[in-house]
């Protein structure tokens, strides 16, 4: 088969074109996300951007009104494609009269090859709460009392839907070397996030969706290039082809006598413009648009 | 798509399968016997009312025919609870809570959660049967042979599966927030209207064959050899129709909405 198959059959899970609609709202609207062998991807986006729907769908929970939903090249409606799923859901109930560790051995049960109870408890770092009623147990100890659940069946693919929310400081380190340890034994991980910080401590690749689209996708260090990226307009004699050999300089194009520079170095461009082209006109610097949509999305984040 | 052979996940043996069954089925019997808003009324209520009615109020003067009688009648009335209510109720308040979503999300084996449920329904029912049978048998003047004790228990617990048919009918179709009335309405009702705690006027005797009950315990009654009325063919094809019937109505209601 030629790429696109190739494409296909790499991915671990994937979303191809998918929309799903709840009555007046389309939570997702075309969208294209795939997860690939042993990354860590997250998946930003401000509230209602369609990240905890995107993975209902992945996980089988709902059903896309178009567009197809594969898990492990399977309908994540097979128990098998699940089998290789481990999961942590933002809203969740559990028989809260259960123990910590019976509720990580009632889990484990459904996998075909999942950690010892002792590995889990260690693993997830809730030793001290395996003896404690999960109706006991303060919101941060029933994220982590959920992320045990979600990693004891040794999971090929995990998917945390704001797995940090509600952590204090040392108990979100505890996960995040967790995850770190998970993806360097070959585990894959769809994150999502408020927090572009968490996203640049732990993730290969960043997917930013936007009200159920796909705005941007990259690995952090071109997503941090984006976001610092700048606008520069102007209405100047030097030709193109100029301004796109200079270092800083991302692309220039021109459109009804205004030339549009985008980079990262929006100071040393300007003066260097100034410099060139001293009867230079109509200078306007702006952020560029995509960096408009992070800024959305850190005041969304913001407490 | 040749390369997906990459993407196969172990496969569960078989061995490990029955376990994932097994384990749910521990564990909500554990949560449920930790709840003490189920597991008080479910284990102490026909214990604690056959003691009451059966053997204080009724005393020596009961001995013999109508001891057996009330005995049975109280064994129909504590075997019922625990599917009637495991189902009933917590079927109608876990869909509502999204214990299910989270479960469906896991590899939870298709069936484990009702199964989970008819076990745990029998492991309570044969925990009320034993404490009934002890209670008939040390206090309650019951004069029925081990042999007879036996046939009762074994048909009793046939018993749990048209309770768990009733109780997930209405699991099913009763809104969360009024379902643990209609399971209150339902379990009494069937109790008193079928005859099970004390004999009906005669008028009410002919419609006591509409409940499930009644033919249960007609049928421990013809098992054991006492006096009954009907067939016992019959009697068990209502309950097999019933628990057919109500299974069906549950399961497309629940195939519509999920």
């Amino acid at each position: 088969m030629a790429d696109g198959g190739d494409k296909v059959a790499g991915a671990l899970a994937r979303l191809a074109g998918v929309r799903k609609r709840f009555g007046e709202t389309q939570a997702l609207d075309g969208l294209d996300l795939e997860v690939r062998p042993g990354e860590l991807l997250a998946v930003l986006g401000p509230n209602g951007a369609g990240k905890t729907t995107a993975i209902a769908l992945l996980l089988g929970l709902q059903r896309a009104d178009a567009g197809e939903a594969l898990l492990f090249g399977r309908s994540p409606h097979d128990l098998a494609a699940r089998r290789g799923v481990g999961v942590m859901m933002q809203e969740v109930v559990l028989p809260d009269a259960l123990r910590v560790h019976d509720l990580i051995s009632m889990t484990r049960a459904y996998y075909p090859g999942p950690l010892s109870l002792a590995e889990a408890i260690t693993l997830a770092g809730v030793g001290k709460i395996a003896d404690r009623p999960y109706i006991k147990l303060s919101g941060g100890q029933k994220r982590q009392a959920q992320f045990a659940l979600a990693i004891c069946g040794r999971p090929r693919l995990l998917f945390l839907d704001e797995p940090t929310t509600g952590l204090d400081v040392s108990a979100r380190e505890t996960m995040w070397a967790t995850l770190r340890k998970l993806v360097a034994a070959g585990t894959s991980i769809v994150l999502t996030t408020h927090y572009i910080e968490e996203a640049e401590a732990l993730a290969d690749r960043v997917v930013v969706l936007a009200r159920g689209r796909r705005i941007a996708e990259g690995t952090v260090a071109e997503m941090r290039a984006v976001v610092a990226r700048k606008r520069v307009d102007c209405s100047t004699v030097l030709d193109l082809a100029t301004l796109e050999a200079w270092p800083d300089v991302t692309a220039a194009a021109r459109q009804d006598g205004l030339t549009s520079i985008t980079t990262a170095e929006a100071e040393a461009v300007v003066r260097r413009l100034l410099a060139a082209d001293p009867a230079l006109s109509n200078l306007e610097v702006r952020r560029a648009g995509l960096s408009e949509a992070f800024a959305e999305l850190t005041q969304e984040a913001a407490p | 798509m040749t390369v997906l052979a990459d993407h196969q996940v172990p496969r569960m043996t078989f061995g490990r399968l029955v376990r994932a069954y097994l384990s749910d089925a521990k564990y909500e019997s554990l949560r449920l016997l930790r709840t003490p808003a189920f597991s008080i009324p479910i284990l102490a209520m026909p214990i604690l009312f056959y003691t009451f009615f059966g053997v204080l109020l009724a005393g020596s003067r009961a001995a013999g025919p109508m001891a057996n009688l009330m005995f049975v009648g109280w064994t129909v009335y504590g075997v019922m609870g625990p599917g009637l209510f495991g189902f009933g109720i917590l079927v109608a308040v876990e869909r509502n809570q999204g214990l299910l979503t989270f479960k469906r999300a896991l590899p939870m084996p298709a069936g484990s959660y009702l199964s989970a449920k008819l076990m745990m329904a029998y492991i309570f029912a044969i925990v009320v049967m034993a404490m009934l049978v002890t209670a008939g048998v040390t206090l309650g003047h019951v004069t029925l042979s081990a042999r007879q004790l036996l046939t009762i228990a074994a048909v009793m617990s046939t018993g749990v599966i048209p309770a768990c048919a009733v109780g997930l009918f209405i699991g099913t179709w009763a809104p969360a927030s009024s379902a643990a009335a209609f399971a209150n309405i339902v379990y009494l009702g069937m109790a008193f209207l079928s005859g099970l705690f004390f004999p009906l006027p005669p008028a009410m005797q002919a419609f006591r064959p509409i409940w499930p009950t009644y033919h249960l315990m007609q049928l421990a009654m013809a098992s054991a050899g006492l006096p009954s009325q009907g067939s016992a063919w019959g009697h068990a094809a209502v309950l097999v129709a019933v628990s057919a019937g109500l299974t069906a109505l549950a399961a497309r209601k629940l195939s519509r909405t999920g």
